[in-house]
């Protein structure tokens, strides 16, 4: 068997998982079954889940954020202010969401299969002038966000601007923002880590979620020792991201140092003030939208906090 | 470079569902113009509201990614029309009278092909994001503030099933010039020379002057 | 057959299509098409039975491509750039530049026709587009050096030639372009323009003296103008001074304040400000419907190439042709440069005969991850790479590179585009006494690459300073 697996960018902490997954599974079934990790040859990024359900390539990644409207119950998982702290929590809460039948109805739409996730630390800030660590300070900011996460923003009076990945350092560097909202990785690979006096480490306002997913067809047409050799071989794919990653996060603090960036610790009072202010607003919203879609919204919701708080009581 | 028109006319039916057509095109295209302008109007409204008020046009990037297949698909039948997309013609300006309707239809009979397929592959690609159940009919939306992509992905099946018009046309009008062994043939664009062409063209800026 | 094979097949007949004179959207989209269906249908084995589906699979995803390929925020910057072109004519600062120039720098032997270089290397920074440049030109400064005695078909070849830098220098569409393929950041591709296409004017400007000197008759110098008259000369000109301090601003702001916004903004803005000037000069909406009908149909155009090819492209990543031939290039046992020389020697060949935006969309995906992995990767650092640059800068020297063979072949016969418009605008001048006239400009060219080749600071020390 020989599948084309559709990614996008270049090969980073972001894909190693999967890379790994095509390692693994290669050798388990002595060059039998191999992957194509492409790398943007096969489609554009917003495009992937459309790719699979034509059925042009077998496997795909792609974020929840790029297309709402296509994968609506997982979005759950790009709520603000969840509560995740690790990459091991947001593995369990997305492992656990993505099980949920609801999920999987609305991914067999698109003829797709959730295989493990990308998990992404939470989203912290970098800014330019003075560190911003009061409420009252947000106001009028200019923050590059997406989706949930400039929602957030929005409600304590920043002002979210639109601004591709690509040109956040350009946005960054001409004032059109003030700040930009990455995980740690992207801040370093856009380079708006150059560009920043400040970095905040606890505000943890959330993060994007990004499935590895399979066509469906393509999977039922594995041969049993092929799809055995893919099953067994995911959580070894998510240990080598989990190790990866973890390393990348190690290096960050040096790198601040480096750079001559701020790392600003904000008060646990203005976190609950911007909880109170964000998340339960936003929360109740795509509650409520979601339910009169007829999505268990309220299921899914307390799904992720079930699983966190296991997830915590086990260790 | 955009060809100059060098589609001759008469009273023939062809010729004037020719020119019924070319309305339409001509009306598309100017559309896509006007939407040329707007993307800069965008601009300027979007820079001026943040310098001046720090209100950033909201959605900035996604107005202007659901204006681009406005702008970039409506005018594609009229350029073909006047037999404005680029070609090399080294070979096919060499030919004359029955060879060179012959080349002709056989070019245009593949890119009807094409557009045919693309009319299906580009309406599958817009069904894919239409939903009649959903708010707005959307099952996909710009990343930052929601708008259904729908409208933006329907304009490609729209304006290549103009193009198939145009192309079924122009089928007719090389054909009847191959069967009939025609020197001229109406509603169909005739070659010039490379230099005549550019002539054309500079005569056009020169009346704009 | 390998995935590969079907590739080399299918670019075989894409080819065939072009040769025979397919107009190369619509060639290039078949190619693609056909490419795919072979490529499903291979993966199910030839199977006639399940032919439907590998169709049905292939159309859509070639049908996903257009739209897409095209709502992109980037690439929002083509029809901008168009769009200035045909505003500034209205504006009335082609003639406005030519005559300042005229006055500022006539005096030197081939003075006029050095004028004219720079005047349109002036008017290059609001136009996005070569061949509308020399258009424009031919109009307005063969004329005036033929009235003092220039040699005709010299004076042609020095507006053909002159044409040929709106493209380097920003705005551009080429670079646009370019940039989009190989995914580099806009802004730092238009800086780096900035540099050498003032350097390639210059190097004009010195080639038409030494012509001049050497051959007295060709270009006889101007004088007799007095310096109330060059100052009286320059508030015309001066919106363009406005509209290339706005781009840059927008892109770098070179005073090291805050710059004012993104590229694409930048571009809008200029266009704006260029607006403006022509409602000043007189133009209403009759002038504006036609400028918006011409741009349109250009933009309808160059996106129809865009989307065509990258259907193509889309079945190339399908083939995985481009890592096939990155990986044969790395392999050769030539130096690294002499590999280099020899893909700009091919694109000097293929521009002979191609479209310039049509022959990047369809080489670049194959040839630049070859240039790439010559130089160690995308991620290399300079220290480590083989041109002595990093992954990101070595991105930019060949992007200005291969825009300058884009140029090149804008002038060479058989098809050099901007000759057949020089020749269009002058009844008195048939194409091959243009072709004649341009011919020096290219030593000036290769003079200009070798020195880009050489010394890649004059492409890189723009962006570099932007970080
Ligand atoms: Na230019
Ligand atoms: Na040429």
């Amino acid at each position: 068997t020989e599948w084309n697996v559709s990614v996008w960018g270049k090969r980073r902490a972001f894909t190693e998982h999967i890379e790994k997954l095509a390692e693994l599974v290669s050798e388990k079934t002595g060059g039998e079954f191999t992957m194509n990790v492409s790398y943007g040859g096969l489609s554009k990024p917003k495009e992937n889940l459309d790719g699979i359900s034509i059925g042009a390539f077998e496997m795909a990644q792609f974020c929840a954020g790029y297309h709402r409207d296509k994968n609506r119950a997982i979005t759950v998982l790009e709520l603000p202010f969840l509560g995740v702290n690790t990459l091991e929590e947001e593995v369990a809460v997305s492992h656990a969401v993505y099980d949920h039948p609801a999920v999987k109805d609305e991914m067999a739409q698109w003829n797709a299969r959730i295989i493990m996730t990308s998990p992404m630390p939470q989203y912290n800030l970098v800014g330019t002038g003075e560190p911003r660590d009061e409420l009252a300070e947000f106001e009028g900011m200019r923050v590059r966000a997406t989706g949930g996460l400039g929602q957030a923003f929005e409600a304590v009076g920043a002002v979210p601007t639109s601004v591709p990945a690509t040109e956040a350092y350009n946005a960054m560097e001409s004032g059109v923002v003030d700040t930009v909202a990455f995980a740690q990785h992207a801040h370093l690979s856009f380079g708006t880590i150059n560009k920043a006096d400040w970095w905040t480490a606890n505000l943890n306002p959330g993060t994007v979620n990004c499935p590895v997913v399979v066509n469906i067809d393509a999977y039922e047409a594995l041969p049993d020792a092929h799809r055995e050799a893919l099953d067994s071989s995911i959580d070894e794919a998510i240990a080598h991201y989990l190790a990866n990653y973890g390393e990348l996060l190690k290096k960050w603090d040096s790198v601040l140092e480096e750079k001559g960036v701020q790392k600003v610790m904000i008060d646990d009072a203005v976190l609950e003030e911007f909880r109170a202010k964000a998340a339960d607003p936003i929360r109740e919203k795509w509650i409520a939208d979601m339910s009169a879609q007829g999505l268990p919204a309220q299921e899914l919701y307390d799904l992720v906090q079930a699983t966190l708080k296991q997830q915590r009581g086990g260790n | 470079m955009a060809g100059h028109s060098t589609v001759l006319e008469d009273g023939s039916l062809l010729s004037r569902l020719d020119r019924s057509l070319l309305g339409l095109e001509r009306f598309l295209a100017l559309l896509s113009g006007l939407a040329v302008f707007a993307l800069m109007v965008l601009a300027v409204i979007s820079v001026g509201g943040r310098n001046t008020m720090n209100a950033p046009l909201p959605g900035y990037v996604d107005w202007i990614e659901q204006a681009m297949p406005l702008i970039a698909f409506l005018g594609i039948s009229f350029v073909q029309r006047d037999g404005g997309h680029i070609r090399m013609d080294i070979l096919i300006s060499r030919l004359h009278g029955r060879a060179l309707w012959l080349f002709e239809l056989i070019s245009v009979l593949l890119i009807l092909l094409l557009m045919l397929a693309l009319v299906w592959g580009s309406w599958a690609h817009f069904d894919r994001s239409f939903d009649w159940s959903a708010p707005l009919w959307s099952r996909d939306s710009s990343i930052d503030i929601g708008i259904p992509l729908w409208p933006a992905k329907l304009l490609a099946p729209v304006a290549f099933s103009v193009l198939c018009l145009r192309l079924v046309l122009q089928i007719w009008g090389y054909g009847r010039a191959f069967l009939l062994g025609l020197e001229t043939p109406v509603a169909v664009p005739l070659i010039q020379g490379a230099a005549e062409q550019a002539a054309a063209e500079a005569e056009q800026l020169e009346g704009q002057e | 057959m390998e995935t590969i094979d079907i590739g080399l097949w299918v670019t075989g007949g894409l080819l065939v299509m072009v040769l025979a004179g397919m107009r190369v959207a619509f060639a290039a989209g078949l190619a693609g098409l056909i490419g795919l269906v072979w490529i499903f249908w291979a993966k199910f084995g030839y199977d006639p039975d399940r032919f439907g589906k590998a169709l049905t699979v292939a159309v859509k995803t070639a049908g996903q491509v257009p739209h897409s390929k095209v709502a992109s925020h980037t690439l929002s910057l083509i029809p901008t750039f168009i769009l200035i072109g045909y505003l500034a004519y209205y504006a009335g600062l082609t003639r406005a530049l030519f005559e300042a120039a005229k006055r500022w720098i006539a005096w030197v032997p081939g003075g006029l026709a050095v004028s004219t270089v720079f005047a349109t290397a002036g008017f290059a920074a609001v136009s996005g587009a070569s061949v509308a440049t020399s258009a424009v030109f031919a109009r307005i400064a063969i004329p005036e050096m033929l009235d003092v005695g220039y040699n005709k078909r010299f004076a042609a070849g020095v507006v053909a030639a002159g044409g040929t830098l709106a493209s380097l220098i920003p705005p551009s569409a080429i670079l646009v372009i370019y940039a989009i393929i190989v995914e580099q950041d806009v802004g730092k591709l238009l800086l780096a323009g900035f540099i050498p296409g003032a350097f390639s004017a210059v190097i004009y400007g010195a080639l038409i003296v030494g012509i001049a000197v050497v051959f007295k008759t060709v270009g006889p110098p101007v004088t007799g103008f007095t310096w109330r008259q060059r100052f009286a000369a320059v508030p015309a000109a001066l919106p363009i001074v406005a509209v290339i301090l706005i781009i840059i601003g927008f892109v770098y702001n070179p005073f090291g304040e805050q710059a004012w916004g993104t590229p694409t903004e930048g571009g809008a803005i200029g266009a704006f400000i260029v607006f403006c000037f022509a409602i000043i000069h007189g133009m209403r909406w009759g002038e504006l419907k036609s400028a918006l009908l011409e741009t349109a149909k250009l933009t309808a155009m160059i996106f129809s190439i865009i989307w065509g090819v990258l259907i193509y492209v889309r079945f190339l990543g399908f083939a995985d042709l481009p890592g096939a031939f990155s990986d044969w290039i790395t392999g050769l046992s030539m130096s690294p440069m002499l590999i280099l020389i020899c893909i700009l020697l091919a694109y000097a060949v293929l521009g002979m005969f191609m479209d310039a935006i049509g022959m990047l969309l369809l080489t670049l995906p194959v040839v630049y991850p070859a240039v790439m992995a010559l130089n160690g990767g995308e991620a290399v650092s300079a220290a480590d790479s083989t041109f002595g640059m990093s992954g990101t800068m070595c991105a930019i020297w060949f992007g200005i590179l291969v825009v300058k063979m884009a140029e090149f072949c804008l002038i060479t016969p058989p098809i050099g585009l901007n000759c057949f418009v020089v020749a269009g605008v002058r009844p008195d001048l048939s194409v091959q006494d243009v072709f004649r006239g341009v011919a020096p400009f290219f030593v000036a060219d290769a003079v200009t690459i070798a020195l880009l080749v050489a010394f890649p600071g004059i492409v890189l020390y723009l962006p570099s300073l932007a970080g």
